[in-house]
């Protein structure tokens, strides 16, 4: 079950000013001869959560609707990603991957959270490195507290809950699954979620399914509840820098957030606690956020500086092609070249965006 | 009102007011744990719960004896071990006899604020969800474990063929539970992985203090004592679980150190010293 998939996800993507330091005796990754961040030749696949979500969130009015996710985790994966600098564009939907999310790196494929983030770890993109050794452990402790208290609660609100799924859930995911498994794949994802309910919270002496479904709710939020305690006035868990925990909770916050359902208790009880509404929120605008070209930026003013400057390059380059083109013109015994991508001596994180604008 | 002859479904739902009703009453002396028979039938995964609960009761100062019996899983009201009869009350498993002593008054963790109250829940439930699975993974979907193990313990006190069925049964129970939560495709080495993730991470939160919280115990250091200390103790087909706690050289201390301070020391309840002394001993027949 892909947990802490929208965690990989944002770990891709990133301002590339936060959290990331060359190891000098950083944890556990491979102590390679460092060079500087590279690109991030890797595409994240989504398809069929994130996917939707993000084709999602032109349906929700009035604001960007940032998930859609099966169980939240891959939107704090994406998240994760864009706050590392990895220039990780979310693509649309793939038909090859049952799994999702994915993580797509040459010719690497990974499938679930927790490996995607190693991975990204191992890439060197890793959001912990300031953290103290009881934080790290607190880190892993309230994740699992999500996975066992409000993971069920969001399964039954996204699958289970009737109203939901057939008219948020099912067409939001048929939409963006090729027919004819649109036709199968929504109801086995549904009846996934529900086995998986039952199997977990489902025994005595809870006997029947609205029973179970008051106490995983009573458990959902009293999550909640612990969350917003723990997160208290400040910005993020550990101080002012985001971290793997924000990007986790922020994955399963969000869909609950954001997400217009016509029957929202959970909803209505996290509008209640203010501190994580607030933070959904600055994550959603520091690193959500859409520009008019559609490539998302990282949301600092050094990605905007870069972003910048490339643009000044591409536009000098396609000059020069110009100029080109009308020589070759005039010159008709040379067949016209084949205009090959263009390098440039920018630095990594441009070149995904750019390799997008090349011809 | 005698809880014993009712079914249970209204059983559950007559638990919840009663225990108001009965909050006023004090703790009464011939209080019982139930769980499997120690020598020849209880599992790694149940032994952990029921040291658990009796380390609580123990650091609450209860007296409860434990009393082994072959069926204590179907006695028990949630169908998990241990499960305390108190009074005319019963209740199962570590989670809701937090709550019930509670109710009674007898709290280890109220002197903690609001934000540590939530790490130890948290702290609990990482501890459940990865050393109780990764247990119950090595006890059920290892099949040299459970060939050599498990069918043999798990089955001992029915005769042929009603142990088989049993063990079976509550195998397929094991494995499509592992399926739903993904861990049905991890190999062993992962597990002990996972294992060694979640030591480690309570090792670092346990740093150099004596409890998990200050100085006081609390449930969480019932807890992760249950586990680890039955996790030393056990002997499997390999030493690779024991071992990975090994590493950590302050949780022993912390194992050793709750095992003198509560089990060793109250001689006069012989029960819980000699289910520690006995959980000692090897499970292996």
């Amino acid at each position: 079950m892909a947990s802490g998939s929208r965690a990989a996800l944002a770990l891709g993507r990133g301002n590339g000013a936060c959290g990331y330091k060359p190891p000098s005796q950083g944890p556990a990754t491979a102590p390679e001869a460092a060079p500087p961040p590279a690109a991030f030749p890797s595409r994240l696949c989504c398809r069929g959560r994130s996917g939707a979500a993000m084709r999602g969130q032109h349906r929700c009015v009035p604001r960007a609707c940032a998930a859609g996710g099966q169980d939240g985790g891959s939107h704090g994966a994406e998240l994760l990603g864009r706050r590392l600098g990895a220039a990780v564009p979310s693509s649309g939907v793939s038909d090859r991957h049952a799994d999702v999310p994915v993580l797509i790196s040459e010719d690497t494929v990974i499938s679930q959270p927790a490996k995607i983030l190693n991975f990204l770890r191992k890439q060197r993109y890793n959001a912990d490195y300031e953290l103290s050794a009881k934080q790290g452990a607190d880190t892993l402790a309230y994740i699992a507290l999500l996975e066992e208290k409000l993971l069920p609660a969001l399964l039954h609100t996204f699958w289970v809950e009737a109203e939901n799924y057939c008219s948020v859930t099912k067409p939001w995911f048929a939409s963006r699954i090729p027919f004819p498994l649109s036709l199968y794949l929504p109801g086995k994802m549904s009846r996934e979620a529900l086995n998986r309910i039952l199997l977990t919270r489902g025994g005595p002496p809870l006997y029947s399914l609205t029973e179970v479904e008051a106490q995983i709710y009573r458990d959902a939020k009293e999550c909640l509840n612990l969350l917003s305690k723990r997160l208290g006035t400040s910005q993020f868990f550990f101080g002012n820098t985001p971290t793997t925990l924000d990007a986790f909770v922020f994955g399963f916050l969000a869909p609950v957030y954001k997400v217009c359902f016509p029957r929202v208790q959970l909803q209505e009880h996290l509008k209640q606690l203010t501190n994580l509404c607030r933070f959904c929120d600055d994550i959603l605008t520091c690193y959500f956020k859409l520009t008019i070209t559609g490539h998302s930026p990282s949301g600092q003013d050094t990605a905007d500086a870069n972003l910048q400057k490339l643009t000044q390059l591409v536009n000098k380059e396609s000059n020069l092609i110009e100029k080109m083109d009308d020589n070759l013109r005039k010159s008709p015994q040379h067949p016209p070249r084949k205009i090959t991508t263009l390098k440039l001596a920018a630095g990594g994180e441009e070149s995904s965006p750019l390799n997008r604008l090349s011809p | 009102m005698s809880l014993s002859l009712t079914p249970r479904s209204t059983r559950s739902r007559q638990q919840v007011p009663a225990l108001e009703l009965h909050s006023a009453e004090p703790w009464p002396e011939n209080a019982a744990l139930y769980q499997q028979l120690k020598e020849d039938q209880i599992l790694l995964s149940d032994n952990a719960a029921s040291l658990a609960v009796q380390a609580f009761l123990q650091m609450c100062n209860l007296p409860v004896r434990v009393v082994c019996r072959a069926n204590a899983e179907y006695m028990s009201p949630s169908g998990k071990v241990p499960f305390i009869h108190v009074g005319n009350q019963v209740v199962s498993e570590l989670g809701p006899i937090v709550q019930f002593v509670k109710a009674k008054g007898h709290s280890l963790s109220d002197g903690l604020d609001e934000v540590q109250k939530a790490e130890m829940k948290a702290y609990m439930e990482l501890v459940n969800n990865m050393l109780l699975t990764a247990e119950l993974y090595l006890q059920w979907c290892d099949d040299v474990t459970v060939e050599e193990i498990t069918h043999p313990r798990y089955g001992s006190p029915y005769p042929w063929p009603l142990n088989r069925i049993l063990s079976y049964q509550k195998q397929w129970e094991i494995r499509r539970k592992m399926k739903a939560i993904g861990w049905a495709g991890k190999s062993l080495e992962q597990v002990l992985e996972d294992v060694d993730q979640c030591c480690q991470a309570l090792s670092q939160r346990l740093g150099t203090q004596p409890y998990f919280f200050n100085k006081q115990p609390t449930e969480l250091d019932a807890l992760v004592f249950g586990h680890l200390f039955t996790i030393l103790t056990t002997q499997l087909i390999t030493d690779e679980l024991s071992e990975k706690v090994k590493n950590y050289g302050n949780l022993t201390a912390f194992c050793r150190r709750i095992e003198q301070q509560y089990f060793e020391g109250h001689d006069k309840d012989g029960s819980a010293a000699a289910s520690a002394r006995s959980a000692k001993r090897s499970l292996l027949r």
